[in-house]
């Protein structure tokens, strides 16, 4: 990607230690090839033993490639904006936001358009106080440790071993989190109102009107990054 | 013109960023900063930021996973 193009040979800036530090790079271009056998393998062993085993392997593997290739980070998304007024990663996850809208309303127009029961209605979960105040948690959070869940993850994966603590953290956290659950779910949580929000709008009315409010963020975005950063380009 | 260096190994983000964008401020016209990082979320959006405020920008891997951003402050 973008990132051999930016390495450049011919340094147009002087400096005096020009590479000091440059050591000869192991090829790994055979590392990969074996990497990318045990996926197969794995992904044909678990396909045996249940197809949707196979499908899932696929599909985190797919995610994990995409997430590494992209820098995709909700976490930059909204730290960013605040640290150096840089949008590009907002405008980034509003534009996956919005094509998710999309695809996920046909999903579910589809089925219900069959008659069947809508699938992952079991998400539409009640909103409320406790909504935001878990929001404003995570978000600390992910913030200290360096990434979200998937960040986390895909950074583990690169071989970044102080999120490797991070990591551990993470799972003894969502082991206290899932033990406490039902406490919270019960205190809280059910007294809030749960809205889809096609009951409301309707199905058109429902797409417009997030679709509306995506827009709407993005143009945000747009004018946060030129107020920010727009002085500085003269 | 003075050379700089910013040694940001093992911080995540986004650290290097702000080191490095504090590192910047204390530099005259001319200088040039060389930021050693080896995350690799760092090497995405300390570039992008100094290109924004119209510094030159180069990175170099100088080893797997390893880089160092070069950044000439040019105003």
């Amino acid at each position: 990607m973008s990132e051999t193009s930016q390495v450049s040979s011919a340094s147009s800036i002087r400096r005096s230690s020009a590479s000091s530090r440059r050591k000869p790079k192991k090829n790994q271009i055979p590392y990969g090839i074996l990497v990318v056998l045990f996926m197969v393998v794995v992904g044909v062993v678990q396909a045996r033993r249940d197809p949707m085993l196979g499908f899932y392997w696929m599909m985190g593997c797919i995610f994990g490639f995409i997430l590494q290739k992209s820098r995709f980070c909700f976490t930059a998304s909204m730290r960013d904006p605040c640290i150096t007024g840089s949008t590009s990663v907002t405008r980034a996850v509003l534009t996956a936001f919005a094509i998710t809208t999309l695809m996920f309303t046909a999903i579910k127009y589809g089925y219900h358009s069959m008659g069947l029961p809508i699938p992952g209605m079991s998400y539409v979960t009640p909103i409320s106080f406790a909504t935001a105040v878990g929001g404003i948690l995570f978000g600390i959070g992910m913030v200290i440790a360096g990434g979200c869940a998937s960040g986390t993850l895909m950074r583990v994966g690169e071989g970044f071993i102080m999120q490797m603590l991070s990591l551990f953290f993470f799972v003894i956290g969502s082991l206290v989190g899932a033990a406490h659950f039902g406490w919270w779910k019960e205190k809280f949580i059910v007294h809030g109102p749960s809205v889809f929000l096609p009951d409301v709008f309707g199905w058109v009315g429902a797409v417009v009107v997030q679709l509306f409010i995506i827009a709407c963020l993005y143009k945000a975005a747009i004018l946060w990054e030129e107020k920010k950063m727009g002085g500085n380009e003269e | 013109m003075a050379e700089f260096t910013l040694d940001c190994l093992g911080e995540a983000c986004p650290v290097p960023l702000m080191k490095t964008e504090k590192k910047m401020s204390e530099l005259a016209v001319g200088d040039v900063l060389i930021v050693s990082i080896d995350h690799s979320c760092a090497m995405k959006n300390i570039p992008e930021w100094a290109r924004k405020q119209g510094y030159n920008v180069e990175i170099e891997e100088v080893d797997d996973g390893e880089w160092e951003v070069v950044i000439e402050k040019t105003k």
